[in-house]
């Protein structure tokens, strides 16, 4: 079981979403959805709690239909067909293990739904217990004993056993401490690679997104703002709500000047601003920088922009430091974020007076 | 769909069999608007005097009188008798609990009317003449575990660690219960005397053998249905349910207050 | 089922506050249970005793504690005696009720979980009511219905027919009381047996692919087994008690246990022989309830967190 698309083409689409929209009693959880999912491969729908990213799911899985809209899958109009006759295969937030069967009762479950014989099922159960790194001898382990990365196992192989063109994943991952969550990101993701199934998973973590995703959808508000690859998501954000999902990030609203430069609205200064990614022409905008991108300027030390300010408080991130500044004064005061590896800190000290600079393009530009 | 049509079957099944539920305490409530001493449908001159002359009767006075108290006692020696017993059954951890939550129950599984012989025979054996209170405590028997469960599905429901911020926050025990664990518990406890009182008021087979020279409505009735039919008797029946049916629906509506209230 | 035990999520409580809480509350708990346990103590195991002793006593007689012996138990296994005759009625009459209850009150505890929302509560209530009312009332009020010229049998000669059936003093209309009695001890039971199957799961077995009847069959029957078992008990258990039904609707066509009993205490002041049969149906109960309630989880039933 190879990756079944060769690297460097151009994937065709297995699951389409044309004009996707479901009302709930007035409600639009989910409003005018396109999306073309490419075979193989591995997308993250990520947004915050009430974003409708669940309900999108529920619409892919079958569980619900769509008020509006088309969902094809390998072109085929699928927005009616129930979960019992689609190709897919959804594993729950709650991984939903029937309690009352075994491991290997899980797993075979939906080869019995087939009708398959009990020789096979068991055959096929314990090869796919290999799969997903489940001891032999869980066979007959009651599935309530499993602890919760077992029962992780457990519900992939169950949802491997259906054998289904995508596989959807919703936040399996949410209730496990971080440690197991790491390694489990990175299991899917080599399982993915070895079985070449399409995976949808949904997510309000986008750390978990960056990890496995060969693609981000980010949600909100029912609508999808921005779809890419981990690298156009962090590195080339469409708005300030994606940017702000992504990480942490220094905001300053500018203004048009007159030559060339911007004028700080929030926070006194003229700033070089580089042009908008999508070429509009703004006269007020926001310039985005991340914590890391900016640096604290020495004396000979030159930058393309500077402000002036002084040290609130400081954070240990582990490997890195961030510190709190405070820039303006007054009403027109801001606290701004400088992350800067342990090895280049501040000597310690509150209330110190420094300069912070930046460079144009390690910022972005967005209008809204 | 497919979906919708079992749903239409479910909500035509469900209400057919509510109906049949009902039909025949409406044929008792048709049958006390009878003018004629005899029952015959359909009913020839309806009239109310069956109504009146059981409101007259001293006799049925003593009787309902008589009902009304021991449902009175049933209920408050039950409600506090069980409410310690729900928090017993579902709040705190002790040795004998599963046990306990085990042997409750077998009052409830079984037959009211042997073990109201059984409550018989127990009274003659110590002594104790029967009467209107060897009901009350007969009837608590078999009252007094229903209502410990009814009141501990709502002590499921209650966060202990609420209990443990108050001693927390210097409570003492007394103050706890006071303050924090009767408010909680109160719409599970309401619903509980509920219960105790309808269950005690339209209980017939432990009455039966433990009241002595004594009577309550349930036994009154049965005694003339099996001999010398009256309409009084399905007038007294349809009041009894009658006032069953207010107190269950001003109960309740206190009751879901109280849960509001709760909840706000 | 034991299964589900272990899957009671109230181990799972943090191990410090666990054992922290026990320590206080070990009296505590125990203390709560003592007024319960005085009153069943008083009101239930001793008048259990009390029929015990009297099983032993010589027939006829009141000599409680004075005398042993055997004779009342012979008596009732003499095939020349009716009692095993009322023993079977009771059983017979218990399990078809149980059986057709099951039928009658599913789709309504389906209906309570899943589709009737917000008017679940409504519904519930009237299922609930006739508890409140005395069976006599409820049972009497079947007999002004199905008597001659009473409320069938006058509709349908005012409307030309020639009478309504004469089904009243049969063993039949025995049975159909005893399942109109006890309706909501199965109904409610089973409502909360089929509360506790995830919805997940439903939707998960739906989605590997099952069909309806796969998914009741493999899910929701199994998982809502304990509920339906209590159900199945409870009914099972208090129809071999009833005595109404039979008196009332049925006018002793036949003699249920029960009624047996009644007559040995009242009638022929024979109470050893009513304590006899009483310690027989106890034991039979007993064991019944006792091995069923062994295999349930109560705190998982009730929704203990």
């Amino acid at each position: 079981m190879l990756q079944t698309t060769p690297a460097g083409d151009t994937p065709k689409p297995i699951l389409q979403l044309v004009g996707v929209r479901k009302t709930f009693g007035g409600f639009n959880a989910v409003e005018g959805i396109d999306l073309d999912v490419r075979e193989g491969e591995f997308l993250t729908i990520v947004g915050p709690s009430g974003s409708g990213k669940t309900t999108l799911l529920r619409m892919l899985a079958g569980m619900d239909t769509p008020t509006e809209g088309n969902i094809t899958l390998h072109g085929e109009l699928i927005n009616d067909m129930p979960p019992n006759k689609r190709p897919t295969c959804l594993v729950f937030q709650s991984l939903a293990l029937f309690p009352h069967k075994s491991v290997g009762e899980n797993i075979a479950f939906p080869l019995k739904v087939k009708g398959v014989d009990a020789a096979t099922r068991k055959a096929r159960a314990l090869e796919l217990m290999r799969v997903v790194r489940l001891p032999e001898n869980y066979y007959d382990k009651n599935v309530m004993k499993c602890s919760g990365g077992e029962r992780q196992r457990v519900a992939l192989a169950r949802a491997f056993a259906y054998d289904p063109q995508v596989l959807f994943f919703d936040e399996p991952l949410s209730a496990l401490d971080y440690k197991l969550k790491k390694a489990l990101e990175k299991e899917l993701k080599d399982l993915h690679r070895e079985t070449g199934k399409t995976f949808i998973y949904i997510t309000h973590s986008l750390e978990e997104a960056m990890v496995m995703s060969d693609r981000i959808g980010v949600m909100r508000a029912g609508r999808l703002v921005q779809v890419g690859t981990p690298e156009e998501i962090y590195g080339a954000p469409v708005d300030r709500f994606v940017s702000e999902f992504v990480g942490e990030v220094n905001t300053i609203k500018v203004k048009r000047g007159t030559d060339g430069t911007w004028d700080g609205v929030d926070v006194p200064g003229r700033f070089t601003v580089r042009p908008p990614q999508d070429g509009a022409t703004l006269d007020e905008a926001f310039v985005v920088i991340r914590p890391e991108y900016m640096r604290f300027l020495g004396p000979g030390d030159t930058a393309e922009n500077r402000i002036e300010g002084t040290v609130y408080n400081e954070y240990s991130l582990g490997s890195r430091i961030q510190y709190q500044i405070r820039v303006g004064s007054g009403a027109g005061e801001k606290v701004m974020l400088v992350e800067l590896s342990r090895s280049r800190a501040l000597p310690p000290g509150a209330d110190r007076a420094v300069t912070l600079g930046w460079d144009a393009a390690d910022a972005f530009t967005l209008g809204s | 769909m497919k979906h919708t049509r079992t749903n239409a079957l479910i909500w035509i099944w469900t209400l057919l069999v509510i109906v049949v539920i009902y039909l025949p305490i409406l044929c008792g409530a048709l049958a006390s608007f009878n003018k004629s001493r005899y029952f015959g449908f359909p009913i020839k001159i309806y009239a109310t005097e069956w109504w009146q002359k059981t409101l007259d009767s001293i006799e049925i006075g003593m009787i309902v009188k008589t009902s009304i108290l021991v449902a009175l006692l049933v209920t408050v020696f039950s409600v506090v008798i069980a409410t310690c017993g729900a928090l017993a059954f579902a709040r705190y951890d002790w040795k004998g609990r599963r046990l306990f939550q085990k042997l409750i129950i077998l009052p409830i599984f079984f037959p009211q009317p042997v073990l109201g012989l059984a409550l018989l025979l127990g009274f003659n054996a110590v002594g104790i003449q029967t009467s209107w209170m060897t009901a009350v405590f007969a009837h608590m028997v078999w009252i007094v575990p229903v209502v410990t469960l009814v009141i501990a599905i709502q002590v499921y429901g209650f966060d202990p660690a609420l209990e443990e911020a108050a001693f927390d926050l210097g409570c003492s025990r007394i103050q706890v219960l006071r303050e924090v664990t009767l408010p909680l518990l109160w719409p599970g406890i309401w619903s509980g005397m509920l219960f105790a009182f309808l269950l005690s008021w339209s209980n017939f087979p432990l009455s039966l053998y433990t009241t002595g020279a004594d009577s309550t409505i349930p036994e009154w009735l049965y005694a003339k249905m099996v001999a010398g039919y009256t309409p009084m008797v399905p007038a007294l029946g349809t009041m009894a349910t009658l006032a069953a049916a207010v107190l269950l629906l001003v109960g309740g509506l206190a009751g879901m207050l109280l849960r509001r209230r709760a909840a706000a | 089922m034991a299964s589900l035990a272990a899957a009671s999520p109230a181990a799972h409580a943090p191990e410090g506050t666990r054992a922290l809480r026990q320590q206080h509350m070990l009296s505590l708990g125990a203390r709560c249970a003592l007024p319960v346990a005085a009153l069943l103590g008083v009101g239930f195991l001793a008048p259990l005793v009390a029929i015990l002793a009297y099983a032993f006593a010589t027939p006829r007689s009141f000599d409680v504690f004075t005398s042993f012996t055997l004779e009342n138990f012979a008596g009732l296994f003499d095939p020349a005696n009716t009692v095993w005759v009322s023993f079977v009625w009771s059983c017979g009459f218990a399990l078809l009720t149980v059986a057709i209850l099951a039928v009658i009150a599913y789709p309504i505890a389906y209906g309570l979980n899943a589709v009737f929302g917000r008017w679940s509560g409504l519904i519930s209530v009237f299922f609930v009511f006739p508890l409140f009312v005395s069976e006599n009332v409820r049972l009497y009020g079947w007999v002004l219905f199905l008597i001659k010229n009473g409320v069938l049998d006058g509709s349908l000669k005012w409307l030309g027919f020639s009478g309504g059936p004469e089904v009243l003093y049969t063993p039949g209309i025995t049975l159909f009381g005893m399942v109109y009695t006890y309706l909501p001890f199965m109904l409610f039971p089973m409502t909360l047996g089929l509360a506790l199957v995830p919805r997940d799961l439903v939707d998960a077995a739906r989605d590997l692919g099952a069909g309806r009847l796969f998914i009741w069959r493999e899910i929701e029957l199994p998982l809502a087994m304990p509920g339906i078992m209590i159900g199945m008990l409870l009914t099972f258990v208090l129809a071999i008690g009833a005595t109404a039904e039979a008196k009332i609707l049925g006018g002793q066509s036949i003699i249920v246990i029960s009624h047996d009993i009644e007559i040995a205490f009242t009638y022929s002041q024979n109470w050893p022989l009513g304590s006899a049969m009483s310690v027989v149906v106890t034991l039979f109960i007993g064991a019944l309830t006792l091995f069923a309630l062994s295999k349930l989880d109560l705190d998982r039933m009730l929704g203990r967190r």
